[in-house]
């Protein structure tokens, strides 16, 4: 098991998920198109007994090593494209999705996968809801930025009056938009949420608030908080979607950098 | 192509590319002469099926016929009865028999005969083709079998390749890059500047798209108001154009004004009170309606004539390009018609027949005893033969080729011979 069998093999069904949003998108046939959710909840529900194995080894939610944490992460980016899918029915942006989904469920399983002990504070079910909705709310703003370069594809290509076939097949601007909307209030509504399960934690367990971490997270909420007032006001088009370019930016720099070089509460280490 | 060497199919036919419009015009059928159509070329005995598909670019008999020189009968027949030159009707005619005509027929099915390639309003008038026959009487198995795989094969045409997926028509264009910018249409408001044709074509064509909220202004407003109450929209004076532009999604341009109608100062106080939502402007006057440089506002999607011939050529070589995976569609569904038209022949009927009979006997001598076996075959043979020799002369002897093709298909369905 330590091979990670159940984690390969939601990757290769993941893998043929994405196959067929392809061929779907090329060739638009609708019973290949009908099975691409079929396939990622299949691979969701294999990818969940292998976190499973592995939360029982850590005796915790497998956040504290990277492989684990980025296996967390691909399986909310799955079930983030199942939530779009299922809101929206839109088969178009499978294609562009579902790689994000497979490249970090297959980097989860490549990456380190033991962690320090535990350090202080990062017990609890509460702890384990707080770790668990981040990382829901990294995978919602993934799927935001996506959605946003494609509304910045299909934009340019409708003012260059091009209209070959990713034209013809991506969906309207408005929909688009409206993807990325979803996309942002999941993400937002976790980060709120698992902030708040934070604070009350750290404030518990630490001796100080001042973690890096927090800073980034606030602003990446207040990027994103600001998207959503934008659009409630009536804003929407090219430059909503640099805003969530943005926000990802900044999300991505204190998944990466600040939780590897300069938070001491937030690393893998 | 025939069945049994008795039952052929044929063609004749006048289009857009082999006969001249005042020869078309003559050929051309209306619902009631398409009866009557089906009733003469019956009723004389040239044809014992037949259907006629009859639109503004085409008219094409189908038949199937048991006897030589039907097409050249057909000719004469409809060229006295439409009182044409039977020299001038016979030269701008096409004829086509066997599976030729069953593959021409799948060709226009498909859209591939058309003057617009793939366009999708001729499998609406196979459809309707079939039905006026059938209604009348004058379809049986083949003709129907015929119809309803050419149906089908041309609606696997237009979902499986992109034939009729890019539109050809400017009004089309125009509205297919609306719905790229705003998705559904239904909730979105349209202004319409001139109520020419154009104003009226694109119109109507929104409305039939489902746009609900349909404005038109006109300088003319009586004209604005026919166009208006035809269409269920609603007048904009036209002195309240301006006024009316921050409500529009879409402003479509159609009116001869020799000076631009909308101005970009317009335009941008339209957008700021929108709060920079997308507009969507569509030219289609000329000289133009919208000043240049309206499309450069943010968040501003201007197309004026030139882009959209511009899109329509490039739809037209897509289209073309998809015609070799078309054409491979159509062969596969084509070859399953003609197998099954091949089929219908007495003789591998009563050879399949016989088969089936032997197979099962064979089945049952395996539970006899070995030394009773021959015994039993005797038997059994001489039951088959019995119970098989009426049904199968009378078979035969059927003079009407299509009841013969229909008893045929029948024996065929109710042994289960095709599986």
């Amino acid at each position: 098991m330590s091979l990670h069998l159940l984690g390969w093999s939601a990757v290769a069904l993941y893998l043929g998920a994405e196959a067929l949003a392809i061929l779907s998108l090329v060739a638009p046939r609708v019973a290949a198109g009908k099975l691409t959710p079929v396939l990622v909840a299949a691979g969701l529900a294999l990818q969940f007994a292998d976190l499973m194995h592995r939360a029982r080894l850590l005796g915790s939610v497998p956040y504290r090593t990277l492989g684990g944490s980025v296996s967390l992460f691909g399986w909310m980016l799955g079930i983030a494209f199942l939530v779009l899918f299922a809101r929206h029915r839109e088969r178009a942006i499978g294609p562009f999705l579902i790689p994000f989904v497979v490249l970090t469920s297959a980097a989860g399983l490549l990456l380190p996968d033991s962690g320090s002990a535990p350090a202080q504070g990062t017990h609890g079910s509460l702890f384990a809801l707080h770790v668990t909705l981040a990382i829901l709310a990294y995978a919602a703003f993934t799927f935001s930025f996506v959605l946003a370069v494609l509304y910045l594809v299909q934009s340019r290509q409708l003012r260059r009056r091009q209209t070959g076939i990713l034209f013809a097949r991506l969906p309207a601007l408005e929909v688009i938009g409206r993807m990325n909307r979803t996309s942002v209030t999941i993400g937002l509504a976790s980060l709120v949420l698992s902030l708040i399960l934070g604070l009350v934690r750290a404030e518990q367990a630490w001796s100080t608030l001042r973690d890096p971490k927090i800073a980034w997270a606030f602003l990446t909420l207040v990027i994103y908080g600001f998207l959503l007032w934008m659009e409630r006001r009536g804003w929407e088009g090219p430059r909503v979607a640099l805003l969530s370019i943005l926000g990802f930016g900044v999300m991505l720099f204190s998944y990466t950098i600040v939780n590897l070089y300069f938070s001491r509460e937030h690393s893998f280490r | 192509m025939t069945a049994a060497g008795e039952a052929r199919l044929v063609l004749l036919g006048w289009n857009f590319r082999t006969a001249a419009l005042s020869v078309r015009e003559r050929v051309a059928f209306s619902t009631d002469e398409v009866r009557e159509v089906l009733d003469r070329i019956r009723g004389t005995g040239l044809v014992t099926e037949g259907v006629v598909v009859s639109t503004c670019n085409r008219s094409e008999i189908y038949g199937v016929s048991d006897g030589e020189g039907t097409n050249a009968a057909l000719t004469r027949l409809i060229s006295e009865w439409r009182g044409l030159d039977p020299d001038e009707a016979a030269a701008g005619s096409f004829q086509r028999e066997g599976a030729e005509a069953a593959r021409h027929l799948f060709h226009v099915a498909a859209g591939l005969d058309s003057m617009a390639l793939g366009e999708s309003e001729v499998l609406g008038q196979v459809r309707t083709a079939l039905r006026v026959a059938r209604e009348a009487g004058a379809t049986r198995s083949v003709l129907h079998r015929m119809f309803e795989s050419a149906l089908a094969a041309g609606k696997r045409v237009r979902t499986e390749t992109e034939i009729a997926r890019h539109p050809l028509s400017v009004p089309s264009i125009g509205f297919e890059l609306a719905t790229k910018v705003f998705g559904n249409m239904d909730e979105r408001s349209m202004l319409v500047l001139g109520a020419g044709d154009t104003g009226t074509l694109f119109v109507e064509q929104a409305r039939e798209a489902g746009v609900s909220d349909l404005r038109i202004a006109n300088r003319n407003p009586e004209r604005a108001e026919v166009l208006a109450r035809r269409v269920g929209g609603r007048v904009v004076p036209w002195e309240h154009v301006f006024r009316e532009l921050p409500d529009a999604d879409v402003v479509v341009g159609t009116t001869s004004s020799p000076e631009p109608v909308v101005r970009r100062r317009d335009v941008e106080a339209a957008m700021r009170e929108r709060r920079g939502r997308p507009m969507f402007f569509l030219d289609l006057a000329m000289p133009r309606d919208f000043e240049a440089g309206v499309g450069d506002i943010y968040n501003v999607y201007a197309y004026g004539l030139d882009d959209l011939k511009g899109v329509a050529e490039e739809n037209r070589v897509r289209r073309s390009r998809e015609v070799p995976r078309a054409e491979a569609i159509l062969e596969e569904d084509l070859a399953r018609f003609l197998a099954w038209f091949g089929n219908l022949a007495v003789v591998p009927t009563l050879n399949g027949l016989q088969a089936k009979l032997a197979g099962l006997r064979d089945a049952e001598l395996a539970r006899v005893p070995a030394a009773d076996r021959e015994r039993f075959r005797e038997f059994a043979d001489a039951i088959a033969a019995k119970l098989l020799h009426q049904p199968l002369r009378r078979l035969k002897a059927e003079p009407d080729a299509s009841r013969k093709l229909d008893r045929v298909e029948a024996v065929r369905h109710l042994f289960d011979l095709d599986e």
